[in-house]
């Protein structure tokens, strides 16, 4: 995304000297910029679509925390009797909170872009799955599930569609309710907003503080982790608890039924790892980790092929011809090997989440 | 050519591809696709597209089923083809068979589901096979009355009552019945009892069976007089229209020409083709702006032009030589009156240029390739007189008088023109005291006669 220095920041005043020295720092920035950009590996690249779609989901969440926050601060400024000082925190520095977040390279948080990259390209290709209809006039795996009799199922489905439906809405029209992120990346995004509400207004006082503190902390507390629809697609693959022997429909019938979250949550429930985790390695696009991960479950030939060619329909970043070459090689890998060399996944979240951290200030 | 009837709907055809990858068996159509692509017994299926699935379904061990689009002779087709492994066979299906018409630039035909997820819509809703609902717009609801997400997973008619259209029958069966879109499906909110139109695609499957519908509904607003027809626009409206278009219509048009002359250097294919759609249908836009001003012009009522001396064989001859490239792309010829020939009449020369421009424009549209335009100039005691003459299929006797409405065209799926032209060209005739008719009958081509008065103080 974009965010360059806007005129007022780079010139506060007009002074020459002052000018072409911000002109030439700002060449440079540009142009390391763009040799990043030059040198930069196909592969990790994000395609159009993507990248318009991560623009938009990170530019609504941001916005949307960022006047709840407003708002929520101004309304209490002003039932306090300062109604200038609401008013200064409605209008100061206004709709430029992600530029400053961006700019600050605070939104550059390796957990919350993964967490949001992976996020829209599970919307997209679930968007782009073929539709495999079981029988002729049946009703669709969820719509089925919201009526079985198990009130536990019937009711985590029902709120599966209902997840989906908020957030197809959400995607298509550009506008979220809420972050819909986990607790944690919620919490961490809420108060960067919250000080770079702070850092707009011209004469922040104690009142102005302790409003937009107030205001963050309620926007913690209305968060729910568990609407959003992985937590609710988990919660049904619990309740399904699918046998073993049930797996394969259930993982075919789900991606036939263009309910990748389901299929990611069943997933993960049967290897007994998170949600996130499974839908890393059913996101990613050499699929090498999913193979592997199906053939921990024991899962056919034929149910391998059917995924993986789903898959393939629906992102193109996928070489059906490689899988199709390597199948018979998938297929012939013993549920044991398999099941070891996934073993790492299974680790528990903060761990794994610590384990990354510090091999990622080793890097630097 | 289309190489299916297609008064037979979605006909499907069969064929058994056999280890070496040759059709040890098919159907008619599908033996002519495959032999049209250079394919022979025997040699191995030469139609790339079916024999890439043929060999994924083999590879695969499963059922592969996809949407593709197969060149055959000068026509794309659109097919659905599914490959069923089957020993050591490969069961080929293929159904579809629908001929993709060239982007046109022209009004969807009548029924045609327009603007389909456009602002015309109240809401949006989605089905499975089992007419269940998995998707309804949320905000819809407490707008009209519902609960979105209690009718999640309800069946279509919990959320409305369908009722029988003008004809006595229901579109949604007729839709489900030939899997087509279904159009203007009458019906009524069960929560309001108001009256809704449904509008849906019908979403495939894998196999190209019915798998749902992708619906919009909007409401039924009673009581509401439909816009009076405004006799003219207004001059404001067209002035601003002009500025406001014609600007960004030519830099959409010349960046699209750049983009596929690809003269900032290379552009994937499809790409390129896009933008010579883009500019072309921005170039239909530009005239259709050219043509509102001159419509906003000719509609007031006190429109009249100053007649001024001209020579029409002259206008004529021009006419005739500013369309001699477009002629020769379309392999016509066009005869114009002799260099020598004088006409003297009265009229305004750029108007009068227009009115010609645009009958030797249609004629040479409409000419078979091959065939001769011809343009004559007489003079009779009171008027001067100029016939463009073509070749083309003619308009038959109930359609010429339509011919010369505001937006009428003889074909609405005919490609080029916005049902303009001859109706500003006969308000522009009429204006300097002269007429446009026409003289056809079908397949005998069409002769356009413009009269205008003759200059008696000349000869």
């Amino acid at each position: 995304m974009s965010v360059g220095p806007t005129m007022q920041d780079a010139m506060p005043s007009y002074d020459p000297v002052q000018r072409a020295e911000t002109a030439r720092l700002r060449a440079e920035t540009r142009l390391a910029g763009t040799i990043a950009d030059f040198f930069l590996d196909a592969d990790a690249r994000l395609d159009d679509r993507t990248r318009l779609m991560l623009a938009q989901v990170l530019g609504a969440i941001v916005g949307a925390i960022e006047w709840d926050i407003r708002r929520h601060a101004a309304r209490l400024l002003a039932g306090s009797g300062a109604t200038q000082a609401g008013e200064a925190i409605l209008k100061a520095g206004a709709g430029t909170v992600l530029q400053r977040l961006t700019r600050a390279g605070l939104l550059r948080d390796e957990d919350l872009m993964d967490e949001l990259i992976a996020r829209v390209r599970h919307d997209l290709i679930a968007a782009s799955l073929p539709v495999e209809v079981a029988e002729p006039d049946e009703a669709s795996l969820l719509v089925r599930l919201a009526g079985v009799p198990d009130s536990v199922v019937a009711s985590a489905a029902s709120a599966l569609l209902a997840a989906e439906s908020r957030r197809r809405v959400a995607n298509e029209q550009g506008a979220v309710g809420g972050s819909e992120l986990p607790a944690e990346l919620h919490h961490r995004l809420v108060w960067w907003v919250a000080a770079a509400i702070r850092d707009g207004l011209t004469s922040a006082t104690r009142e102005s503080d302790r409003a937009i503190t107030d205001a963050a902390q309620r926007s913690l507390a209305a968060h729910d982790e568990g609407e959003r629809p992985d937590a609710v697609a988990t919660r049904l693959a619990a309740a399904l608890d699918a046998r073993p022997n049930e797996l394969a429909a259930v993982l075919v019938e789900s991606i036939g039924d263009r309910r990748l979250s389901l299929f990611v949550a069943v997933l993960a429930h049967a290897l007994g790892i998170a949600f996130d985790q499974a839908r890393a390695i059913t996101l990613d696009p050499e699929g090498d980790r999913l193979w592997l991960a199906l053939r921990a479950l024991d899962m056919d030939r034929p149910t391998i092929a059917r995924i993986g060619l789903a898959l393939s329909e629906a992102d193109p970043r996928r070489d059906i011809e490689q899988f199709a070459d390597a199948l018979d090689a998938i297929v012939s890998i013993g549920v044991e090997d398999a099941r070891a060399s996934i073993a790492p996944l299974a680790l528990n979240r903060d761990f794994r989440m610590a384990l990354r951290a510090l091999a990622r200030t080793e890097r630097r | 050519m289309s190489l299916f009837d297609p008064s037979t709907e979605s006909p499907i055809a069969h064929g058994i591809v056999a280890p070496n990858g040759s059709l040890s068996f098919a159907d008619p159509a599908l033996i002519a696709l495959n032999q049209r692509a250079g394919g022979m017994r025997g040699a191995p299926l030469a139609v790339p597209q079916l024999a890439t699935i043929v060999r994924l379904a083999r590879r695969l061990g499963i059922v592969v089923s996809r949407g593709v689009v197969v060149a055959d002779d000068e026509a794309d087709v659109d097919l659905w083809v599914r490959a069923q492994p089957d020993g050591e066979n490969v069961r080929l299906t293929v159904s579809g068979w629908r001929e993709i018409a060239a982007w046109r630039p022209t009004r969807p035909a009548p029924g045609a589901p327009d603007d389909f997820l456009g602002s015309d819509t109240d809401w949006r809703w989605e089905t499975d096979a089992a007419l269940r609902l998995t998707f309804v717009t949320l905000d819809a609801g407490p707008k009209h009355g519902f609960d979105a997400f209690a009718l999640l997973g309800q069946p279509l008619t919990a959320m409305f009552a369908l009722d029988t259209g003008t004809d006595g029958t229901l579109p949604i069966l007729d839709s489900l019945a030939r899997r087509r879109p279904m159009t203007a499906q009458p019906a009524r909110l069960r929560s309001s009892g108001r009256a809704v139109t449904l509008t849906a695609t019908v979403r495939h499957d894998a196999s190209g069976d019915f798998a749902g519908f992708v619906g919009t509904a909007r409401m039924v607003v009673d009581d509401v007089a439909p816009p009076a027809e405004t006799a003219t626009l207004s001059p404001t409206f067209t002035s601003g229209l002009d500025k406001a278009l014609r600007i960004p219509l030519a830099r959409i048009v010349a960046n699209a020409d750049s983009i596929n002359a690809q003269s900032d250097g290379p552009v994937q294919g499809d790409y390129a083709d896009y933008a010579a759609d883009i500019a072309s249908a921005g170039r239909h836009l530009l005239e259709l702006v050219d043509d509102l001003v001159d419509l906003q012009a000719v509609e007031r009522p006190d429109f009249t032009l100053l007649p001024e001396p001209i020579d029409l064989a002259d206008v004529a001859r021009r006419a005739a030589g500013l369309l001699s490239v477009r002629a020769a792309n379309a392999d016509v010829t066009i005869a114009r009156p002799p260099v020598d020939m004088r006409v003297a009449a009265l009229g305004d020369f750029r108007r009068v240029l227009q009115i010609l421009v645009n009958l030797v424009g249609n004629a040479v549209r409409y000419s078979p390739r091959g065939a001769q335009v011809i343009v004559t100039v007489t003079r009779t005691e009171s008027h001067a007189v100029v016939v463009v003459a073509d070749k083309g299929k003619g308009v038959a006797p109930e359609d010429q008088a339509r011919i010369f409405e505001k937006f009428e065209r003889v074909d609405p799926s005919e490609a080029g023109g916005n049902g303009l032209g001859l109706y500003i060209a006969r308000r522009l005739a009429r204006a300097m005291q002269g007429d446009l008719t026409i003289e056809s009958a079908p397949g005998e081509g069409a002769r356009f006669v413009l009269t205008l008065p003759a200059d008696s103080a000349r000869h």
